[in-house]
């Protein structure tokens, strides 16, 4: 079965852990994952920026291999990551900003991504808040 | 039609929980997580509530282990695995953001 | 046949972006001519309050971005009556004429009645 996956919460939200251990299951149960959508406070599991203590769980760096090595489809929405400062190099300079903090695989897109993830997978599954 | 209904906010000083239990259908479940699962504590109005309505009940474990937190009997404790399958016997997934 | 989505909007007009962005996602959504629908539900049910004045916190004004609803093909609007009583709005006094007041039971069969369901 085909999931799409949205992540509403930073990568300090416990949220954000459960999101990602349910994608992994997801995977391992045989299914797909079309898309993982990063929205609101979710945009921030791409930021390059992110520097977490080193006795916590280094969320962005765990999703960032996840998406990397199962070659996932991980897509920011473009709007909530310039609101919060997550910008790509071509963000930055548009907007004449110092630091890029999104790279591959990470793509800054629009909603109609999730959209189109919501129209193409079985089931829509959201992660955040608390 | 089914929904999964899934909150991971602690129902106390906050209204989903509350507002989940007035609208979950009779073929709907509840999965709490994170600090959801505070609904679980014994002899309080959160705990009544979900008594009272009894909806059918998932427990997210590793919330309900970190918190030494009881599982009732009619509740089904579960790992990821079992998520994933849930959110597929289900219709659909509501999580109260 | 494509699938239908539901945004369920919980959080009043300015308590930080979730107000605008469950609004955009339900533009968004128009604007690619997908079936969508919106619930107001809980203190979502304040978006909907009339005499608003975004002005007075410098905040964008929602209510004109909601009354384009419809010219961007979404006129599934809707608002939890229990909501709107508890929190002393009267349905007749909405800002949104076009949105149907539903009670608890209706919303159960609302949701039902979705392919998928976003509540933020």
């Amino acid at each position: 079965m085909k999931f799409a996956i949205a992540v509403f919460s930073a990568a300090h939200a416990p949220s954000s852990r459960r999101a990602l251990l349910f994608a992994q299951a997801a995977l391992a149960g045989g299914h797909e994952i079309v898309r993982l959508f990063f929205y609101q406070d979710g945009v921030y599991n791409a930021s390059g920026s992110v520097v977490t203590p080193q006795d916590e769980q280094d969320l962005p760096k765990q999703w960032r291999n996840f998406v990397t090595e199962r070659q996932l489809d991980g897509v920011v929405c473009i709007a909530a990551a310039l609101r919060r400062g997550v910008l790509n190099a071509e963000e930055a300079t548009r907007y004449q900003r110092e630091a890029a903090a999104v790279d591959a695989p990470w793509e800054l897109s629009g909603l109609g991504q999730l959209h189109d993830a919501v129209q193409d997978a079985d089931r829509l599954i959201c992660f955040g808040g608390a | 039609m089914s929904t999964l209904h899934v909150l991971s906010h602690s129902p106390f000083g906050d209204d989903r929980l509350n507002s989940c239990l007035r609208l979950i259908g009779a073929n709907d479940a509840l999965l709490l997580t994170g600090d959801a699962v505070y609904a679980l504590q014994p002899a309080t109005a959160p705990f009544n509530a979900l008594s009272a309505r009894a909806p059918t009940l998932y427990v997210l474990a590793e919330d309900a282990q970190a918190r030494a937190l009881d599982i009732p009997a009619d509740a089904r404790a579960i790992d990821y695995p079992a998520f994933v399958e849930l959110s597929l016997h289900y219709d659909k997934v509501n999580s109260w953001l | 046949m494509p699938k239908s989505l539901l945004i369920v909007s919980r959080q009043a007009p300015w308590s930080g972006p979730s107000a605008r962005e469950a609004l955009d996602i339900v533009l968004a959504g128009g604007a690619f001519d997908l079936p969508i629908g919106l619930l107001f539900l809980d203190d979502g049910v304040f978006q909907l309050a009339s005499k608003q004045d975004a002005k007075a916190l410098q905040q964008k004004d929602l209510s004109a971005n909601l009354q384009a609803l419809p010219m961007f093909g979404v006129d599934e609007l809707f608002v939890c009556g229990d909501s709107a009583a508890e929190r002393g709005l009267a349905p007749s006094s909405l800002a949104l004429e076009e949105v149907q007041a539903l009670n608890a039971a209706e919303i159960t069969a609302l949701i039902d009645r979705y392919d998928q369901v976003i509540t933020l």
